[in-house]
């Protein structure tokens, strides 16, 4: 295993321009557990919590950025997000544990790109973007299209996750929603998580984002099922349809900690509530 | 006086209390054990990885045993490590020993081992569904009266199956071996029940090697509930043999994943009931139980357990013509063994959900139903024990009243049809036979020593281990209390083989109700025989009398007569006895069940210290619901959880308001408390569902995907 | 490396494997053993520490994570004026049984008491969440810590 602490950011890019295969370490919560059961073997680990640049939460316009290294305790404390977009302060109450938020940093759960990571359903039904950064140049990429399968990104090796992008008025108007289904109230992992934002006039339903996590490879955006539902009335869903392009965008499977029929109706009910809610 | 504070509240706080890895040795090394990840089958080959110095490691392996590759007890079938053919997952191959403890987990980790595979048998269903696997000896009940079931009686038939459940005490399992080739003594601290039970394991696989074997207690032990019974002897074989290979200390301390793995269960279950009911009078006239057990590769506990499980398989009903058989079925896994319960809560799984099938069949309350059945003065159990007072009732009227169960039912009725969500609420009954099984006491003497010293200080040598009950703490206040003395002044001993006598295993609810008891005696005794009021003042005015050394051994009551090939006669002298009421809250979008409200009433007897009495009651109760619930130790396909992640125990953020209650603690005898918290959580829950939603389920743990399941069934 | 911290108080430098856990280089490295190995995977909370005041699990934490900060364990805060008033309380209510989880909530406690300390149940337990005991059923320990917030105004 080889350890490198860059001096300071420029020192970091340097470093990852140059190596192969390594570990970012933030918070460590994912990258420790991996290391110990034998997942992850022989890593090179670049430290990255100490470099200020990366941390912090901040106004800038219209937008709230999240350095990734924010732990989730000062994301769930802060007060610029509880003001502007209380979905995350709410819906990350319950995440991992108190100990473990303390921890745990924000960066470090999107990229470690577990299925069922519980930030990223959020962060989609949000329309989150990610700053990705290298040597050379900073780019914009949407969450959504950040993931092209399980466990992988469209970062190339010498780029990192700087910071997470929301829009402040990303909430405005709408009613949230967020239910993360596990096997107990704390320390769980995810085996069914869903997000969403719906704006509803004279009973239409004129916007609606739906996230769901645990379901595919990688958490994602229901947009087939978005625009069925879009323009429409309690009344004129029909469920039928819903299901059908469910279908066409979830994959749920069977694992130690689930089944997959569960998992599929417990989407399409969690759906209904929302819808009715 | 009743509430008397535990001695070891702050140290336990401020870490200066020490559990076995905070204890080191000079020269120490670290020792883990190589294990299997084959089932069934032959070891080909052992590869261990190239790049290590081997000549730094102590390996042992049976051809270093110079005593018996056997474990003694309980029962002699397990070998300490693996002699040809390989039983189960987890089975010991090699203990190793290293000084760098990472070093040696990489090395380990980095082994590779080849099997030449046999085919296994690993599923509970798989085990128990075929009576191929039946094996040992076969325990049975007879109570049956001779008569044909009259064809009016409804018949009722099902078969309910428990689970494993993991013990998951917070210290893992532990040991440390010093050999002292000069004294020629093995001394070993371990984190264990039965310190007894390790100096015989230690010396049947030492042999006549050493001339004494030490166990001694470390000054905690973080946990245990059945599940440091006898595993421990076979750690501490092993860790000793490589202390005796090795010339130096070893410290071995078991991994969460490998613990959760590799040591003893709950046996999982599988109980099939046939009950036949008369529609007039609503009683259950005859039953026809088949218990049965999956023991894993080996017997070990198994019998034991067994034995327990089928004396309380009736539940807390009279049935008059009532046939009872036992029997273990063995599997490709890890022997399972001792956990707070041991075959009761399987027991009472199956009778309890019966109970209400059959109520919900004759369209009786299950309230109502269990008033009718439940025994009275006069009734008698199968093994034709009279049953000599109607506590368990008593505890039935008193949590129907505390929880307002009539009420509730009716109105959640209501409710349930017109809402999507469903409410419910669930009784249970059970109790637990206190001490050994029969002549259990009778054949392990249990024997206690007391010293005085000069300066009045109070000596207790008892063999029973404190860990996390306040045992230490009670056994004391037993003492004291009747002898009349400070309680400063009056302190159990760690247990040291070497210092003290044997007064048992620390297990089957008996520590208060046999040697805390024995405690009393003696110290009545001493009264007597010395005639003083104030033992300080006697003490201070008889110097030349002190120190002082007394002992006592238990003899059990001449009239509590069992036949343990029959199981006729008295089983257990004294039971304890419990109803619980328990309500829940079912999320029709997730299927899960939410804890509401929880009501418990109790009958253990005088209380000692009702702190302590109480602590016991919350956690064991917890337990019980965690065993109904979440506890998820198995599932066909994917095999055993690794670790806390998977198994699920509840959080802060879990539980249900919950109410306990004790009765009849005016008693003069204080009964055993223990186990019996584990019996009544989990069926009420079960109940609690059926009310609910009209579903049966017939297994635990009521985890969503099951219920899910079961409702899409019903569609 | 080496690396600089505040350790109870003191500072410390020590050279260490900077991937070491922090559970490790505080029993091994300093022989504070009150902070417990119990899952190994951060799942349990008897590993539980304070660094820079917040409660973590150091059993999935690396010794670079104390650089330059600082961390106290229930050896050090058991010394402190609010420690003991916790201790006491978990005293008096016959809280412990093996008390092998209890340094972590002792920890959790004394953060909880600290920063927030609202004599409410509900948040009591949402503080304690990361930390399991499998002897007690929780309920003493809130009794512990409320009355701990009682005492502590």
């Amino acid at each position: 295993m080889k350890f490198i602490k860059p001096k300071d950011i420029n020192n970091l890019y340097e470093i990852i321009d140059n190596i192969d295969r390594q570990y970012l370490l933030a918070g460590g919560t994912d990258i420790n557990v991996q290391i110990k059961n034998g997942i992850i073997r022989n890593p090179n680990i670049i430290y990255i919590n100490h470099l200020k640049e990366l941390s912090g939460i901040e106004e800038e316009n219209d937008s709230i950025l999240i350095g990734s290294t924010t732990s989730f305790k000062d994301i769930i404390d802060s007060r610029i997000i509880k003001r502007h977009i209380p979905l995350i302060h709410s819906s990350l109450q319950n995440f991992a544990s108190p100990l473990l938020q303390t921890s745990a940093t924000i960066g470090g759960n999107i990229a470690n790109g577990s299925p069922t990571a519980d930030v990223i359903p959020i962060l989609l039904a949000l329309d989150a973007k990610l700053e990705i950064c290298s040597k050379i140049s900073c780019r914009e990429v949407f969450l959504k299209d950040f993931f092209i399968g399980y466990k992988k990104n469209v970062m190339s090796n010498n780029e990192l996750i700087t910071k997470i992008i929301v829009a402040k008025n990303a909430e405005q108007k709408y009613q949230t929603f967020y239910k993360k289904v596990g096997s107990r109230n704390s320390l769980a992992i995810a085996k069914v998580a869903i997000a969403g934002l719906k704006k509803v006039e004279n009973e239409k339903i004129m916007n609606i984002k739906l996230a769901v996590g645990s379901l595919n490879e990688y958490p994602r955006r229901l947009f087939k099922v978005e625009e069925y539902i879009m323009g429409k009335t309690l009344i004129e869903i029909d469920f039928n349809k819903v299901n059908e392009y469910l279908q066409q965008e979830i994959t749920p499977i069977s694992d130690l900690r689930s089944d997959k029929e569960y998992r599929y109706h417990v989407c399409v009910n969690l759906i209904r509530t929302f819808l009715n809610e | 006086m009743k509430c008397v504070k535990k001695f070891d509240a702050k140290p336990k706080l401020d870490g200066s209390w020490k559990f076995v890895d905070d204890y080191t040795y000079d020269n120490m090394l670290y020792g883990q054990l190589l294990y299997s990840k084959c089932h069934h089958g032959y070891i080909k080959k052992i590869t261990f990885p190239s790049n290590y110095d081997l000549s730094e490691f102590t390996m042992v392996s049976p051809q270093d045993i110079p005593g018996e590759n056997i474990v003694p007890e309980p029962v002699c079938d397990q070998p300490y490590m693996v002699d040809d053919e390989v039983m189960h997952y987890g089975q010991v191959i090699m203990g190793i020993a290293h000084s760098n403890r990472r070093l040696l987990r990489k090395f380990v980790n980095e082994t590779i081992i080849e099997y030449d595979e046999l085919p296994a048998i690993t599923g509970i269903k798989e085990c128990l569904e075929n009576e191929e696997n039946h094996f040992g000896e076969e325990t049975t009940v007879d109570h049956t009266t001779n008569e044909e079931p009259n064809p009016n009686w409804i018949y009722n038939h099902n078969v309910y199956y428990t689970p494993h459940q993991e013990q998951a005490y917070l210290e893992t399992q532990g040991v440390i071996s010093v050999y002292n080739p000069k004294e020629s003594t093995m001394f070993v601290l371990i984190t264990a029940q039965c310190p007894f039970f390790v100096k015989t394991g230690v010396e049947a696989i030492l042999g006549d090697t050493v001339k004494e074997v030490i166990i001694e207690s470390p000054q905690g032990i973080g946990g245990a509930f059945g599940g440091k019974e006898d595993f421990p002897s076979l750690l501490a074989g092993i860790s000793s043999l490589l202390s005796y290979k090795s010339g130096r200390p070893v410290k071995m301390v078991l991994e969460r994943s490998d613990d959760i793995q590799i040591t003893t269960k709950r046996h999982p279950a599988r109980i099939e009931l046939e009950t036949w009911t008369d529609p007039e009078t609503k009683k259950i006239e005859r039953c026809r139980i088949d218990y049965r057990i999956d023991t894993g590769a080996y017997q070990t506990l198994s019998p034991v357990v067994l034995s327990r499980g089928v004396l309380h398989s009736i539940g807390g009903y009279y049935v008059p013509d009532t046939f009872i058989r036992g029997r273990m079925f063995r599997s490709n896994t890890p022997s399972n063994g001792a956990f707070r319960g041991f075959g009761a809560p399987q027991a009472f799984a199956a009778m309890e959900a019966h109970i209400d099938r059959i109520a919900a069949d004759i369209n009786v309350d299950p309230y109502e139903f269990r008033k009718t059945n439940l025994f009275r003065i006069g009734d008698e159990f199968p093994t034709t024990q009279k049953i000599v007072d109607e506590n368990l009732s008593d505890c039935l009227e008193r949590v129907i009243l505390n929880s307002d169960y009539q009420k509730k039912n009716q109105e959640f009725a209501v409710w349930n049809k017109t809402h999507k969500d469903k409410k419910g609420i669930g009784i249970a009954v059970a109790y637990h036979g206190g001490g050994y099984t029969g002549n259990g006491e009778k054949i392990l003497k249990s024997k206690i020593k007391v010293t005085i010293d000069k300066d009045a200080m109070v000596k207790i040598f008892v063999a029973n281990t404190d860990m996390g009950q306040g045992a230490h703490t009670t056994l004391a206040q037993m003492f004291y209390e009747a002898i009349g003395h400070p309680r400063e002044k009056c302190w159990v001993q760690i247990p040291n083989t070497s210092k003290t006598p044997n007064s048992g295993p620390t297990v089957a609810s008996r520590t208060i109700y046999i040697i805390g008891n024995l405690l009393r005696k003696l110290a009545f005794q001493l009264k007597d025989e010395l005639g003083f009021d104030n033992l300080e003042e006697y003490v201070k005015t008889h110097q030349g009398e002190f120190p002082r050394v007394s002992y006592k051994t238990f003899t059990p009551d001449p009239s509590v007569v069992f036949d343990a090939d029959t199981n006729v006669g008295i089983a257990y002298k004294d039971y304890s006895w419990a109803a619980c009421v328990n309500e829940i809250y079912f999320n029709a979008d997730t299927c899960k069940i939410e804890l509401k409200k929880s009501w418990n009433v109790l009958d253990v007897g005088k209380l000692v210290n009702e702190k302590i009495a109480m602590g016991q009651a919350q956690g064991g109760i917890l337990q019980g619901l965690g065993y109904g619930l979440s506890e998820f130790f198995y599932k066909p396909g994917y095999g055993r959880m690794h670790g806390f992640t998977d198994y699920v125990l509840p959080t802060t953020l879990d539980l249900p308001e919950m109410n306990i209650e004790f009765i009849h603690t005016d008693s003069d005898l204080a009964k055993g408390l223990g186990e019996i918290p584990m019996n009544f959580p989990a069926p009420s829950l079960r109940n609690a569902f059926h009310n609910a939603t009209g579903i049966f389920i017939d297994e635990y743990p009521l985890i969503p995907e099951r219920l899910f399941k079961a409702m899409e069934e019903q569609k | 490396m080496k690396i600089t911290f505040t350790l109870n108080k003191e500072k410390v430098t020590i050279n260490v494997d900077p991937m070491k856990r922090l559970l490790d280089v505080l029993r091994e490295d300093f022989n504070l053993l009150g902070a417990k190995e119990s899952c190994g995977e951060g799942e349990c909370g008897a590993c539980t520490v304070l660094l820079d005041g917040k409660p973590v699990t150091s059993c999935i934490l690396n010794a670079i994570h104390a650089e330059g900060k600082e961390v106290e364990t229930v050896e050090g805060i058991s010394k402190t004026k609010l420690g003991k008033l916790i201790m006491d309380c978990f005293d008096e209510t016959n809280a412990v049984q093996c008390g092998f989880c209890f340094p972590g909530f002792f920890v959790s406690s004394y953060y909880y008491v600290k920063t927030d300390g609202e004599k409410d149940l509900m948040k009591i337990k949402r503080a304690l969440s990361g930390n399991i005991c499998r002897c007690t059923g929780y309920e003493k320990i809130f009794d512990s810590v409320m009355l701990a917030c009682e005492r502590s105004n």
